[in-house]
């Protein structure tokens, strides 16, 4: 990033003096230094988590127990998955907001610059909290990332290092959707009008006020969780009069709006990437911004579904069944929408669109095993069995984290100014793509045969896929080395310099920046018209 | 001063207009046409409340549905 730096230093703005070095990054309050921040700080915690996830793999290779003890095994599924979710997939979609949002609008910065600081400089904290939980006396958490009583009531102190960075982590959360919320409803340059704003605005708005509303929740349930564990109540515990599936409530009404804060601004990037190689407008502009609000709307009457098993009264059952069904409404049509945008459009597959044709593809794939496991009785079939292993890494892996790498790719250019390697970019794509199948398809196979999800061990007649599996996650976890080194060669300034528009058929207000952007941009809002 | 804004913004959208926008976001579709008049003629105190109601009266109608059908 030191290539969009290179105007710092001529006493701009109203920041009258520079830190170097360590320090630089410690107090900035610039929007882009932010940005690259959360962006690096997500791909480190994607390696830690995949590496958890390596080890989980490499453990279910072969039937037996090879290289974990069980209660280990535990710990690495509940960790790879808090990780993947709070560290990775959360704060990656914060780092574009930090970059792209003031950038799209014609915002100097984003509003509070100095909370926007504290609200990264949180993340580090939480991260290190659970990492460090793996060597405390028992261990880290292992009562899986969505952390159900009394399993978490039960845990070592392990668990509250889980609790705290959570509290961490949801307060930073909280504090970047003000920040983004504020910016982008008092910062837009003069024309930009609401409906006119670019969709990645539009679905980081909606997803910050998701956030604001659920954040709380999950720490309302992980304080429940805390106060049961060492202050004497009982919210969760049977025998005190509490009730452990009041847990699951509380949780999953945080956990299913959380769903839709890890792929809409997901959305909203191959909203971006789709247009621009298609080199035609957004197919139904409004429609989407109306779909993204529906999904929102919707995201908080179907948390139920997750629960289908508890005994819950078949009017409830059938209630969020019906609701969860529904989603696939306003879903379908930002599938039809993108479709449509490419429909005789003068289409090129750099690598942006790869990985937004990848998303469209794969993420449809997830929203169907989606539809079959709202069928309530078809999910007590499959409750907690591989299919839903598939289901969720379906939308999260090809979902979110395939719109992150598209991002990647697609924005890259302008903020270093220069081109990241497109042949290496491409093998990413594919090999990400392939591999991505080879380890979840087979995961449909299994989970309907009846294999439970966390386990360290299975029955024989599972071997073959499991080992397929195990093949394909190495495989994919190699294929994200080419991405480093993409992005470190690009970094270093290896590529070719790019105009400031990059791509032929993009179109909005970053592109209108040089590339790489100076450290202080729109200082002067520009008119849209 | 607010007489004169009142007498440059356009009408006021009238309720059924406000009720087609929020049920058409609920499906996600909207013409373009109708989209332009509702950025124009649409106060945000006026979409969320529809929006409320409206969310409101699909859980009650959800609710209706499935109480329908499991007292058959």
């Amino acid at each position: 990033m030191e290539a969009a730096h290179a105007h710092n230093g001529h006493g701009h703005g109203a920041h009258g003096h520079h830190y170097s070095g360590l320090m630089r990054w410690i107090t900035t309050t610039n929007h882009k230094d932010i940005g690259t921040l959360y962006l690096f700080f997500a791909l480190t915690m994607f390696f830690v988590g995949g590496l958890l996830a390596l080890m989980l793999r490499a453990e279910l290779f072969e039937p037996g127990l090879q290289f974990w003890r069980p209660e280990f095994f535990n710990q690495l599924t509940t960790m790879h998955g808090l990780i993947m979710v709070f560290g990775a997939i959360m704060p990656a979609f914060v780092g574009f907001a930090n970059w792209q949002v003031p950038m799209m609008i014609g915002a100097p910065d984003m509003a509070f610059a100095r909370m926007n600081n504290w609200s990264f400089w949180l993340l580090p904290v939480g991260a290190i909290l659970l990492v460090a939980s793996f060597f405390v006396p028992g261990g880290a958490t292992a009562a899986g990332w969505t952390i159900y009583a009394p399993l978490s009531t039960q845990m070592g102190p392990g668990m509250d290092l889980a609790i705290f960075a959570l509290h961490i982590m949801g307060a930073s959360s909280i504090m970047g959707s003000i920040n983004i919320i504020t910016t982008i409803l008092n910062m837009r340059a003069p024309g930009m009008a609401l409906m006119k704003m670019p969709l990645f605005v539009w679905t980081w708005l909606i997803t910050a006020y998701l956030l604001i509303a659920v954040m709380p929740v999950l720490a309302g349930a992980v304080t429940m969780v805390l106060t049961d564990r060492h202050f004497g109540t009982n919210f969760f515990n049977a025998a005190g009069g509490g009730d452990p599936v009041l847990f699951q409530h509380v949780f999953w009404f945080f956990g299913h709006p959380e769903v839709y804060i890890m792929i809409l601004p997901g959305f909203g990037i191959v909203s971006q990437i789709v247009p621009t190689f298609a080199r035609k407008p957004l197919f139904g502009y409004s429609s989407m911004v109306y779909a993204t609000a529906s999904i929102a709307i919707l995201s908080f009457i179907v948390w139920a579904h997750h629960m289908f098993t508890v005994g819950m009264p078949a009017v409830a059952q059938l209630f969020f069944m019906y609701a969860t069904m529904l989603i696939a409404v306003p879903t379908g049509v930002k599938v039809f929408n993108w479709i449509a945008t490419m429909w005789k459009g003068s289409l090129t597959f750099e690598t942006p669109m790869l990985f937004a044709c990848g998303f469209i593809f794969v993420f449809s794939m997830g929203g169907f095993t989606g539809l079959v496991l709202a069928i309530t009785p078809v999910d007590i079939q499959l409750q907690d069995t591989y299919y839903v292993v598939a289901h969720f890494h379906y939308v999260l892996v090809a979902g979110s984290l395939f719109a992150l790498f598209g991002g990647t790719y697609y924005w890259l250019p302008k903020w270093i100014g220069r081109m990241y390697d497109e042949t290496l970019g491409k093998w990413h794509f594919w090999l990400s793509m392939i591999f991505f199948n080879i380890t979840f398809f087979p995961m449909h196979f299994t989970g309907l045969a009846g294999l439970p999800r966390r386990v360290p061990d299975y029955n024989m007649q599972f071997a073959d896929f499991n080992m397929i599996s195990t093949i394909g996650a190495f495989g994919f976890g190699l294929a994200q080395l080419i991405f480093v080194y993409v992005l470190v060669k690009a970094i270093r300034g290896a590529g070719e310099k790019v105009s400031d528009k990059v791509w032929e058929g993009a179109d909005g207000l970053e592109w209108t920046l040089p590339s790489p952007p100076p450290y202080h941009t729109f200082e002067t809002p520009p008119l849209v018209k | 001063m607010r007489m004169t804004l009142e007498s440059e913004s356009p009408r006021k959208a009238t309720p059924l207009q406000v009720a087609k926008a929020v049920l058409s976001a609920f499906v996600g579709i909207r013409r373009r046409a109708a989209h332009e008049k509702d950025v124009v003629t649409l106060t945000p105190l006026q979409v969320i409340v529809a929006g409320v109601i409206a969310a409101a009266i699909f859980v009650l109608s959800l609710v209706m549905l499935v109480r329908f059908i499991t007292s058959q």
